[in-house]
């Protein structure tokens, strides 16, 4: 079946090599049906993609171990759920997954938007280019298809993957990348229509905020995996391959709000379609990094092949997105000016500009160690403390923006309306850091001024909801009525509790270790907690010795905890097992690892109570939610946009 | 073995029509150009969004001096210019619109 | 307007990286000793016999550079956690100072560059 596979790809990679030529040909001397035709390649594509992914299924649950990658990336032994989600457990797997959502995404953009025959004219051969380097790859450079000699069982997969989180972080991941693609390939469609007008981000207000969900959700879930699995206790460590989802995240935030400052008053056309540009580019990036080697990480990769290309491919990408822009300056010249730097677009630009700066240190960060290789032939990185600083002195004005924004008003504030709509949340975030102070959190002042100022944003957020509820009768009258900002405002909910979170976990963390004999107790934050014996037990495909540890708190017993370690004999490795008590007083974690056991039955145990963290898990949930409501197909908008468009249909 | 190749040539022959099908429906279309906006349909274009972002600005800064987060100040003092904006994109763009005009402007 | 904030931005930023001289240089065991007492990451295989207790007095250990054909050991003496995939044979990265000749790591500093999390390990067949 792997010559199917290999032919199914290499279908994909005439059809959108025939969507880029073709497509360009078409939108360059105006032939209808050439268009129409490019655009039927590149749904077939999608076909002919999926028929390779099953393939690729298909062999990975059958354990086929005549194909290389499936024996690479399993064994007989793997539970079959791990076996199918080795599809994006390796490189050329992982290829195949962008291709395929690729694909998928542009069909489904050229299905909804046949009707705008210009500007999907020209966006087709942008998306067809895009989809060619990735074809290419799978086809000539990394294919998942190669097939040996079956041998005896597979080499398994890595431990630390066979964990539920990674059958849905990689492909959300994937789908929050490649997502950035539709709203980049629309806007360089738009330049090269020489479209002034904002169709290409009404078509595309969607995709990115969908894109944009996709890419945060994967990363709390990635954050999550590494928080019960890696088994050090965080769930965040600036990692390159962490940092390379973060960097098209934030730079597609910054999109989606200066986005709002066009839509409402046709300004920043050139800042928008450059953020575009970044995001897309920053997003192949961190395709490159985790798939390249070239930067040290913790989930550190051998040297692939891939590396080359891929600089080949975001050199072209950035080339041709920075040329295009400058070609089409004149057109995008707003009319419009700022009218003052007390109004809603202004905070907005402040937003941006921390955002991106944030984006721009962190990429700075990663690609340091290269930098500096390269000038003095040192390799040195930065770490944590660097990171930290900038987090905190462009996170916590950002924080304080989040509550700032909502209440500045469009145009041009005056002080005096500000003074009074700054009153309420003002002094609710005196009066939290007056009691915070009181109580002794002072000792982290990046903490304490996170809690601060996310008393501040609170408080306007709930004074937004409540203002907006007896102007407009009734909650659900007033959400409906504006969707994107109430949806919008469940969203900044979502991240301040997200702040809230980080900051108590890391900031007023406790971790105690011991080495304890069965028997013996040890004390962490107020938790007492007992070692009492080992157990072990064989499971589907490894062997875990685990302690049983008791957990008490003023006397009373909590919970007993399971700390160990799994030993997987076909991978030759072993894998922490750690063992979680969710407080549901303090809202925060006990959360114990078991260091070592000795075969004495001695136990190295690690303790790290870290208060409020379960609130950067619930922080997901309302973050989907908002996203939700701000996505939500507005009856009465849609109306107005299909009639705004019906004038002019191309 | 077999069975692959002949999956394989079935999806090639499936692609093949799917590509070729623009042509073989209209062998011979009275016209094969793509529509592209004239002069006057991009000026039409940009005005209707002019029009409906003045618009939605009225209603927003209605709903705004309604919650109280702008003073009636400001509110009267940009009122103005708004309505004369809407009302200009409105008059661009049909010149029949004077009636709907009016009742955009009339306050309250 | 946008130009001037974001020339403030980097300036700040610019002002950061040259002050802190950002960034901890990551070395081998063959050019660790050029650098005796600086704070350093240490990049190397693991090799040989892995002796003592890392929760216990310290375990210890020897590194050679990753690549290249040096002959240049250095002998490592760390305390705290320890990764599931260390052993001997493994490609580590440790922060600490080297003094007289003995390479003390922070204690929780080891870090394993795993087989991979993408690239497993070649097949044993």
């Amino acid at each position: 079946m792997a010559q199917l596979g290999r032919a199914a790809l290499l279908l994909s990679f005439a059809l959108v090599a025939y969507a880029l030529v073709g497509g360009s040909l078409a939108a360059w001397k105006r032939r209808r049906r050439l268009a129409l035709s490019a655009q039927n390649a590149l749904v077939a594509s999608f076909g002919t993609t999926l028929v390779a992914a099953i393939v690729l299924w298909v062999a990975l649950a059958r354990r086929d171990l005549s194909f290389v990658y499936v024996a690479q990336h399993t064994s007989r032994s793997l539970p079959l759920g791990y076996a199918l989600s080795a599809f994006w457990g390796g490189q050329e797997g992982s290829l195949l997954l962008w291709l395929l959502v690729l694909t998928g995404y542009a069909s489904l953009a050229v299905l909804l938007n046949r009707r705008t025959r210009e500007l999907i004219a020209w966006t087709v051969p942008v998306l067809g280019g895009i989809a060619v380097f990735f074809a290419l790859m799978l086809c000539f450079v990394s294919s998942p298809f190669a097939t040996a000699a079956s041998p005896a069982d597979g080499a398994g997969m890595v431990p630390s993957l066979q964990n539920p989180y990674m059958l849905a972080h990689p492909p959300l991941l994937y789908l929050g990348y490649v997502g950035l693609t539709i709203p980049f390939a629309f806007a360089m469609g738009a330049l090269l229509a020489r479209r002034t007008d904002e169709r290409w981000i009404v078509a595309t207000r969607r995709w990115t905020l969908a894109a944009w969900t996709f890419l945060g959700v994967g990363q709390l879930l990635g954050a999550h995996w590494a928080y019960v699995e890696i088994g050090w206790g965080g769930y965040y460590a600036w990692d390159p391959v962490e940092n390379a989802a973060l960097m098209p995240w934030l730079a597609a935030t910054a999109f989606l709000h200066s986005v709002m400052i066009q839509e409402k008053r046709g300004m920043l056309k050139i800042w928008n379609v450059t953020l575009v540009a970044l995001a897309f580019c920053l997003s192949i990036f961190g395709t490159f990094l985790t798939r390249s080697g070239v930067v040290n990480s913790i989930h550190s990769f051998s040297q692939s092949p891939l590396g080359g290309w891929f600089l080949g491919f975001i050199s072209i990408v950035t080339v041709f997105s920075v040329g295009l822009i400058y070609i089409r300056l004149p057109l995008l010249r707003a009319k419009t000016k700022l009218e003052s730097l007390v109004s809603r677009e202004a905070t907005f630009l402040y937003n941006n500009l921390l955002l991106v700066a944030l984006a721009l240190t962190i990429l700075w960060g990663v690609v340091y160690p290269l930098l500096t290789q390269a000038v003095n032939g040192e390799t040195r990185s930065v770490s944590k403390p660097y990171y930290d600083f900038f987090l905190h002195s462009f996170g916590l004005p950002l924080l304080l923006l989040m509550g700032i924004g909502p209440l500045v008003a469009w145009r041009r504030a005056s002080l005096r309306a500000l003074g009074k709509t700054f009153a309420v949340p003002a002094a609710v975030s005196v009066v939290t850091g007056a009691v915070l102070l009181a109580l002794g959190y002072g000792s982290s002042t990046p903490g304490l001024l996170a809690y601060t100022f996310s008393a501040f944003v609170a408080a306007s957020i709930v004074l937004e909801f409540v203002r907006g509820r007896r102007a407009a009768g009734s909650l659900s009258r007033l959400v409906a009525r504006n969707r994107r900002r109430y949806g919008g405002y469940i969203v900044h909910a979502a991240i301040l509790l997200l702040a809230i979170g980080i900051a108590g976990s890391s900031a007023y963390q406790t971790i105690r270790e011991r080495t304890l004999q069965p028997g013996q107790s040890m004390q962490a934050a107020g938790y007492t907690l007992t070692y009492e014996s080992l157990q072990t037990r064989q499971l589907q495909n490894a062997q875990q010795t685990s302690a049983v540890v008791q957990v008490s708190r003023g006397g009373s017993h909590v919970a007993t905890l399971h700390p160990g370690k799994s030993w997987f004999p076909v991978e030759q490795s072993a894998s922490n097992d750690v063992s979680i008590y969710h407080d549901p007083r303090s809202l925060g974690d006990v959360y114990t690892i078991a260091d070592g056991i000795s075969k004495s039955g001695a136990l190295d145990l690690k303790v790290l109570v870290k208060p409020l963290v379960n609130l950067v898990w619930a922080a997901g949930f309302i973050f989907v939610f908002g996203s939700l409501v701000a996505m939500w197909p507005d009856a009465v908008e849609q109306r107005k946009l299909a009639d705004r468009y019906a004038a002019v249909p191309v | 073995m077999t069975l692959a190749l002949v999956l394989g040539g079935v999806l090639a022959v499936l692609v093949v029509v799917a590509v070729a099908r623009p042509f073989l429906r209209e062998p011979a279309p009275a016209s094969d150009t793509l529509d592209e906006p004239g002069e006057l349909e991009r000026r039409r274009l940009t005005l209707t969004e002019e029009r409906d972002r003045a618009l939605a600005a009225l209603k927003e800064l209605e709903f705004d001096h309604r919650t109280g987060k702008v003073s009636d100040e400001d509110y009267r003092r940009q009122v103005g210019p708004l309505r004369r904006r809407a009302a200009e994109a409105l008059r661009a763009l049909e010149p029949r619109a004077e009636a709907r005009h009016a009742r955009v402007a009339r306050p309250g | 307007m946008i130009a001037l904030s974001v020339a403030a931005v980097l300036a700040i930023f610019i002002l950061y990286t040259s002050i802190a001289g950002a960034g901890t240089p990551e070395i081998g065991p063959s050019t660790v000793g050029q650098h005796a007492g600086e704070d350093v990451l240490l990049v190397g295989t693991v090799v040989g016999h892995v002796a003592g207790d890392a929760h216990a007095g310290g375990m210890r250990f020897l590194l050679k550079d990753d690549h290249g054909a040096s002959a240049s050991r250095t002998r490592v003496v760390y305390s705290g956690s320890v990764p599931d995939l260390f052993r001997t044979g493994r490609q580590i990265v440790v922060e600490g100072t080297l003094r007289n000749g003995t390479f003390v790591a922070k204690p929780g500093s080891l870090v394993t560059k795993c087989p991979s999390k993408y690239t497993p390990a070649k097949s044993k067949a």
